[in-house]
């Protein structure tokens, strides 16, 4: 790589890592900062915001939201799955708000980049750089469990989002499994959103 | 159009694409498979300490097919297997022998512990000249990894951004700090293990540890260096043992040069010099004698 290279790669970056803060929300639970959430695309929720982020950000029922610019807002947990590790909470925002734009295809390959956005250890919106780790070769027309990525997150990055390299929602950061990162794939994410969200919804 | 981000992630995602083609898992042992590279046209390389059996060798190919495979030969110094791969259409790793990889440089380590391919990436953090490791083989170019290593980790291929293999990685030579067996490191050993089916290295069946040799006796036997190494152990029945050392013996030079660690021996102890004599300074009750060895061929135990 020649040394313009480098600097157009740190500047696409930056540039990714601020669009994907747009969408990232700390969340916090009884005053303490427990996590990540993410601005989800609520559709037919008009008017209220939806956050996905995982179940063990947010244990109780409701849950205070703070937007990337720095605006608060009280969320309340409106679907909850304790075995695929996801939440959702509605609140009303106070302005126009970004929201994720999710990647449905093309399929996930082995070695493409990943960004991660959180907020380990008190740190607001820190990114971690990555790549798709493995790929299950999940049984035809199934969504495998989780992606496995290599990239190096700590607790505050749960419930934040994992995006490819064009911005796009590939995952929702959840744990770590030794130095691997397991996300949900967003396709999980969207099938539950319909299955458990929408009944809620007025 | 794309940004340099987009572009280095598919071109990422292409370099695996590509060399995971011919990465195999090697089914040899209890626990999870390890991982292999099919090196040349039915010829696998994985790592020796991940395989525990000598029989019973299957490999799952990229294309989720199992093979059985043989192995071919094994070597516990450089940590490295051959295995024989017959009637797979397969094709073989593109290597990049010539230019070795420079501190800094981007680098994936791929693995297939299991039908899927994995990968990590990071960087080289080191190059250096020769070494050898703990069981006494040379390899021609340190590289070390500052990359996270995972199940499937050894045997893998440590490629470049464009797919090209770099060496074959393990954890085993260097306390689990992952490193990197150079392409050429591995060619050698191939060679050798098809043709023979282990490396060859000579043997004098001591153990040694480096000693301060007294000022006194430094001035007294007008000695050129002032560290030279003790022997501590004498395998009974080994060259050193049948040609008369001692235990006690300290010795200071070997075939003409000054020895002040281990790894000097194993220097002298390439696989030619079994049944050539070497001869031998060493300290013995006060005074220098001269002394030769026959060095044999090392057994294939784990013995220094």
């Amino acid at each position: 790589m020649t040394a313009s290279t480098t600097a157009d790669l740190a500047q696409d970056v930056a540039a990714a890592v601020d669009q994907l803060r747009g969408i990232t929300v700390q969340v916090r639970t009884h005053g303490a900062a427990t996590g990540a959430g993410i601005l989800w695309n609520g559709g037919e929720s008009e008017g209220r915001g939806l956050v996905i982020t995982n179940a063990h950000v947010v244990r109780g029922d409701r849950a205070t939201i703070e937007l990337g610019d720095g605006t608060a807002a009280r969320g309340r947990v409106v679907a909850r799955d304790l075995k695929r590790d996801l939440a959702a909470l509605e609140f009303e925002p106070s302005s126009a708000m970004a929201s994720s734009v999710v990647r449905d295809s093309p399929p996930l390959r082995v070695g493409e980049l990943v960004i991660a956005i959180g907020h380990p250890g008190g740190l607001v919106g820190a990114a971690a750089l990555g790549i798709i780790h493995g790929v299950e070769n999940g049984r035809e027309g199934r969504t495998p469990r989780w992606i496995r990525a290599d990239v190096r997150l700590a607790p505050g990055f749960s419930g934040g989002p994992l995006a490819d390299a064009t911005g796009r929602l590939v995952g929702v950061s959840t744990m770590m499994q030794g130095a691997l990162a397991l996300a949900v794939p967003t396709a999980a994410v969207e099938a539950w959103v319909r299955r458990s969200h929408a009944p809620v919804a007025p | 159009m794309s940004t340099v981000l987009q572009s280095l992630s598919t071109e990422l995602a292409d370099a695996v694409q590509s060399a995971g083609r011919a990465v195999v898992a090697i089914h040899a042992r209890r626990r999870i498979p390890a991982s292999g590279v099919h090196w040349r046209p039915g010829v696998v390389v994985a790592t020796n300490h991940t395989i525990s059996r000598d029989e019973n060798i299957s490999v799952t190919l990229p294309d989720g097919a199992t093979a059985p495979a043989s192995l071919a030969g094994r070597d516990p110094s450089t940590d490295l297997a051959v295995l024989k791969l017959a009637g797979q259409s397969l094709p073989a790793a593109s290597l990049r022998p010539d230019t070795p990889p420079k501190v800094g440089e981007l680098v994936i380590a791929l693995g297939r512990p299991g039908p899927s391919l994995t990968a990590s990436w990071g960087v080289v953090s080191r190059v250096d000249g020769p070494w050898r490791t703990w069981q006494g083989a040379e390899i021609d170019t340190l590289l070390r990894l500052d990359l996270a290593i995972y199940d499937g980790f050894s045997g893998g291929p440590l490629i470049d951004g464009a797919g090209r293999v770099l060496g074959i990685n393990t954890s085993a030579l260097a306390r689990g700090v992952p490193v990197t067996i150079p392409v050429a490191t591995v060619e050698r050993a191939v060679t050798e293990l098809l043709e023979r089916g282990s490396i060859r290295r000579a043997y004098l069946g001591i153990g040694t540890q480096p000693v301060r040799v007294p000022e006194s006796l430094v001035r007294k036997l007008e000695l050129k260096v002032d560290v030279a190494l003790l022997i501590v152990s004498v395998a009974p029945g080994g060259p050193a043992d049948r040609d008369g050392w001692l235990l006690g013996d300290v010795l200071l030079e070997l075939d003409g040069a000054a020895v002040t660690d281990p790894a000097d021996i194993l220097a002298k102890l390439g696989g030619d010099r079994v049944g050539r004599p070497l001869a031998a300074r060493v300290i013995r009750g006060g005074q220098v004698k001269t002394l030769q060895v026959t060095p044999g061929e090392r057994p294939t135990s784990r013995a220094a």
